[in-house]
């Protein structure tokens, strides 16, 4: 396994190409890399300095520009090169144009840096003479044994730490999945769309043209990294397919994986040789290495990051859910998804049964069977008990609550219950599927602070519990 | 890329255990109804051509062939529509095939860039070609997987015994899976095997045909 502690965990980095101009990259990454604690935009020069001071005692962690043609960037002194820094670089990242990026490698491994993000583009996925120049970069970056990711990537960014080491437009929050994407730019969006939602991430991985380290060398760090607890691919052509399926299926193991191929279409394929000159390869050949190596496949944007979320709030169970609904129709809905997903709903037994009955809280027109329908004027008691009976059933594995709602319908109420039972039984878990819009949201806000999920939409919930079933 | 002739190709499916139904390549009409005497008619007969992919588009096949007097008509025909359709082709002789019965299975293996050898297996005609009712596996794969494999097409009830039919012998065509396999990964020049179709009874399953590309 490769050491990829100096990349992850940096004391110190050089930002090679860092600019003064706004909306720049060698900006962006400047600024991103500063911004972690405080925000400088507004500030006067002095302030900022002494910022950035306050910055490095906090975090222990230096940030170099490095620029021969500029005297500072964002109030830091800029150095003319990588080798005039005095101390000890953990992490190089550099964004110069393509033709000038082997000199400073070079620079990098007489500095004997201990990583290095190359982010500018212009290499293999431009044509030949790009990837002369990539060719140029591995042959230096493997005799000098210095880790390096991209070209053509966004960077990293681990929120726990602050660490933003990209051109991303803001920090996320911090959480339990980790986004390994062949995109940088959806990277970028899926940290903005975070910001709304209310899952965070242990690390965002851009690996760009993995001229150096591959998909599997980061699974492999991932696997290790105690933040991460499911691990979310965006991946448009595998480059050492075997190695790939080794590690995945290792990997899957202890930390589910989740996966959006693209590039399934002959148009898609197409449209992936231009974008990261990798392989997309056939389609039923992924999907067979998927299912061999136990990657869940989702098919959307929005399916990966529904399934990342219950995966990393909710525990994994046995196929055998129970459902719980004040609607009779989407409890409905919900057993025609589970069935076309192939998700077992367990027969309610009679102690169950009795359970419901005795409470004396139950509508007369209740179903009597899973999905258990409690009738729309179902008041949050009435809630409790049909929770509470389900989840002591011995062959219900895990819960999906749905709420409809009503004018006596108690939403926030409702919240408060599930939180609580869910205490109870920490090894089962329950997915929420509160309905509608405004008047659901205080529940839904109760639901996901404390690590509940809650979908907006009926087959959301079904695909996302899904994947908690081993 | 080569196409592996007969012998060959029945040599090296021999060697991985994979079993080919009776067959025998002949050069003459007389060996030819000799061979079918020995094996029981009815019969097939092939052409058999390097030269030549896709046998039954040009005439060169023909199933069926219930006595003496039919073999020795089909015998001329065959040739003559050759000689008529691809006048070119390098023509090894005939192959003369005992008739069998029972359901089409396909079962193939092709290399891919990235992950190598790739299996894929299903149940042969309409079911593959307008379907696709196909699966696929990353070699290698054991039995079991193998099994797994039929399990997920949607035809396999068709094998199991749906609809009162007397279940095929459906370990027999996992062990030709498997042994699949261990071709793909051992026999490092061949890009692209197809056997199909293979027939699978309640008995057990033969390889009635393959193309192997080299």
């Amino acid at each position: 396994m490769r050491n990829l502690e100096k990349i992850f965990n940096p004391k110190s980095i050089a930002i090679i190409g860092a600019k003064p101009e706004e909306k720049s990259v060698g900006w962006g990454l400047m600024k991103n890399a500063l911004d972690s604690v405080l925000p400088l935009s507004k500030k006067t020069k002095g302030t900022v300095r002494s910022a950035h001071c306050n910055l490095l005692r906090k975090l222990k962690r230096k940030v170099y520009p490095i620029n021969p043609y500029q005297k500072e960037v964002l109030g830091v002194k800029c150095l003319p090169s990588v080798k005039s820094i005095k101390g000890l670089v953990d992490l190089a990242i550099i964004a110069v144009p393509a033709k000038i990026v082997p000199k400073v490698v070079k620079e990098c491994c007489e500095k004997k840096v201990g990583g290095i993000i190359i982010i500018s583009s212009g290499f293999a996925e431009s044509g030949k003479k790009g990837k002369v120049l990539q060719d140029e970069i591995i042959k230096m970056v493997k005799k000098a044994g210095v880790p390096l990711v991209g070209p053509n990537c966004l960077g990293i960014v681990r929120p726990s730490i602050k660490l933003n080491a990209s051109f991303a437009p803001a920090l996320p929050k911090k959480g339990e999945i980790a986004f390994l994407s062949q995109s940088g730019a959806l990277i970028d969006s899926v940290i903005d769309r975070s910001l709304i939602e209310n899952y965070g991430f242990s690390n965002l991985i851009s690996y760009g043209n993995e001229a150096d380290l591959e998909i599997s060398d980061f699974l492999e760090w991932l696997k290790k990294d105690k933040e991460t607890k499911v691990i979310a691919l965006y991946i448009e052509g595998v480059k050492n397919g075997r190695r790939f399926m080794k590690t995945a299926k290792e990997v899957s193991r202890l930390k589910p994986i989740l996966t959006l191929k693209a590039g399934k279409t002959k148009r898609g394929a197409e449209a992936v040789t231009t974008h990261t000159a990798s392989l997309a390869g056939t389609y039923e050949t992924y999907s067979a290495v998927f299912k061999q190596t136990g990657i869940i496949e989702s098919r959307t944007v929005e399916e990966l990051f529904d399934a990342s979320k219950a995966l990393s709030w909710q525990p994994r169970c046995k196929n055998g859910l129970g459902i719980v609904t004040n609607g009779g129709g989407c409890g409905v809905l919900m057993a025609d998804y589970c069935q076309e997903l192939g998700i077992k709903l367990s027969k309610l037994n009679r102690r169950t049964l009795q359970k419901l009955e005795k409470s004396k809280k139950m509508h007369p027109a209740y179903s009597k069977r899973n999905p258990l329908d409690i009738v729309g004027d179902a008041l949050a008691c009435r809630y409790q008990v049909a929770i509470e009976s389900l989840l002591e059933q011995k062959d219900i594995y895990g819960l999906l609550v749905i709420q409809t709602l009503q004018i006596m319908t108690e939403t926030e109420k409702n919240a408060k219950i599930i939180i609580e039972t869910k205490r109870k039984w920490p090894e089962k878990p329950i997915i929420c599927c509160f309905l509608g819009g405004k008047f659901a949201q205080p529940g839904i806000k109760l639901l996901e602070e404390n690590k509940i999920p809650n979908y907006p939409d009926l087959k959301r919930a079904a695909i996302s519990i899904k994947a908690l079933i081993k | 890329m080569g196409l592996l002739n007969f012998q060959e190709t029945k040599k090296l499916l021999l060697k991985y255990k994979i079993p080919v139904c009776q067959t025998q390549l002949t050069k003459s009409k007389k060996e030819a109804l000799i061979f079918a005497k020995k094996i029981g008619y009815p019969v097939v007969l092939k052409i058999s051509s390097p030269d030549i992919l896709h046998k039954s588009d040009i005439g060169g096949v023909k199933t069926g062939i219930k006595n003496k007097k039919e073999l020795k008509k089909v015998w001329d025909e065959i040739l003559n529509r050759i000689k008529k359709n691809k006048p070119r082709a390098k023509v090894d002789g005939i192959l003369v095939q005992k008739m069998e019965e029972g359901i089409e299975v396909a079962a193939g293996m092709k290399k891919d860039p990235q992950f190598g050898p790739v299996l894929m297996v299903g149940l042969g005609g309409v079911f593959i070609e307008v379907l696709k009712d196909v699966s696929f596996r990353v070699a290698p794969i054991t039995e079991k997987e193998g099994f797994e494999m039929l399990k997920t097409l949607k035809s396999f009830p068709i094998l199991s015994g749906a609809r009162k039919r007397k279940p095929a012998n459906i370990k027999s065509i996992t062990k030709i899976i498997a042994n699949l396999s261990k071709l793909s990964f051992k026999e490092k020049n061949i890009k692209e095997i197809d056997l199909n179709p293979i027939i699978v009874n309640q008995k057990g399953a033969l390889v009635v045909d393959v193309k192997t590309l080299i």
